[in-house]
């Protein structure tokens, strides 16, 4: 017995289909495979950190006390940045930090979402009141880097930004207390 | 503006013959799914290289992140 054609149009197209399939299948493997490969070789990673703070005393006390604000370098030489985004700038409003060195950024917020980017660098993250949001990075040149909020927060939203000051390694002295400041330029 | 007398595509039976040659259709529908399958191969094939292209000459390049 011989299939009528229009039964061998459907299984063709079938056919065809099932190969489309599979290709889109293979693609969307490769594409899992690329952002786990460089997950685990390169530590690109989506900034995760679950750690909840008061968003109404975070202010008087503690981490984001306004003493604890900007660059401390510790100890063991690992450099934290603490930045409070509040309507409508950043507290502080410089940071500096180490040019090919592991930075760890820290942000609350007191009052409403705010949002953050780092131009030229992966670093992008919402701050939410309730919680610190928190950002593992490394800039691998020397420059002055804007870091706009890029989440509306009102009507100044857009005079919300600060600067980023990356700077080479021989130049990033933290003084007595571990703490370094924005150069004056 | 439509006169009376031009034909409507109402007047035409529902049930009447489709003129279209059965064998000139099974010719076309040989060809048919290779041209859809190359159209959209194409458009999918440049949406992955721009993904790629932005993924390891802008992201990668930007450095680590986590």
């Amino acid at each position: 017995m011989t299939d009528h054609p229009a039964e061998l149009h459907e299984r063709r197209i079938l056919g065809t289909e099932l190969l489309w399939a599979f290709g889109v299948g293979v693609l969307i493997a490769a594409t899992l495979s690329v952002i786990v490969f460089t997950a685990l070789t390169r530590d690109i990673n989506p900034p995760s950190n679950v750690e909840r703070i008061d968003p109404k005393t975070l202010h008087l006390s503690g981490e984001f006390a306004e003493q604890n604000l900007g660059t401390t370098v510790t100890a063991d030489g690992g450099v934290t940045v603490r930045v409070i985004a509040t309507q409508f700038m950043f507290v502080p409003r410089c940071i500096a930090v180490p040019r090919q060195r592991r930075v760890t950024l820290r942000f609350a917020t007191p009052d409403v979402v705010h949002g953050l980017l780092i131009t030229g660098t992966n670093v992008n993250t919402m701050v939410v009141p309730g919680f610190v949001a928190q950002v593992h990075t490394e800039f691998p040149r020397s420059a002055d880097l804007l870091m706009p909020c890029h989440e509306y927060c009102g009507l100044g939203h857009s005079e919300m930004w600060a600067t980023v000051q990356v700077v080479p390694e021989d130049d990033f002295k933290p003084d007595q207390d571990g703490r370094v400041s924005c150069a004056q330029r | 503006m439509v006169s009376a007398d031009q034909p409507s595509a109402g007047d035409v039976p529902s049930e009447a013959a489709d003129p279209v040659d059965e064998a000139a259709l099974a010719a076309v529908m040989r060809v048919v799914p290779l041209g859809a399958a190359v159209l959209a191969g194409s458009a999918v094939a440049l949406l992955v290289i721009g993904y790629l292209a932005i993924y390891l000459l802008v992201f990668l390049a930007r450095g680590m992140v986590g």
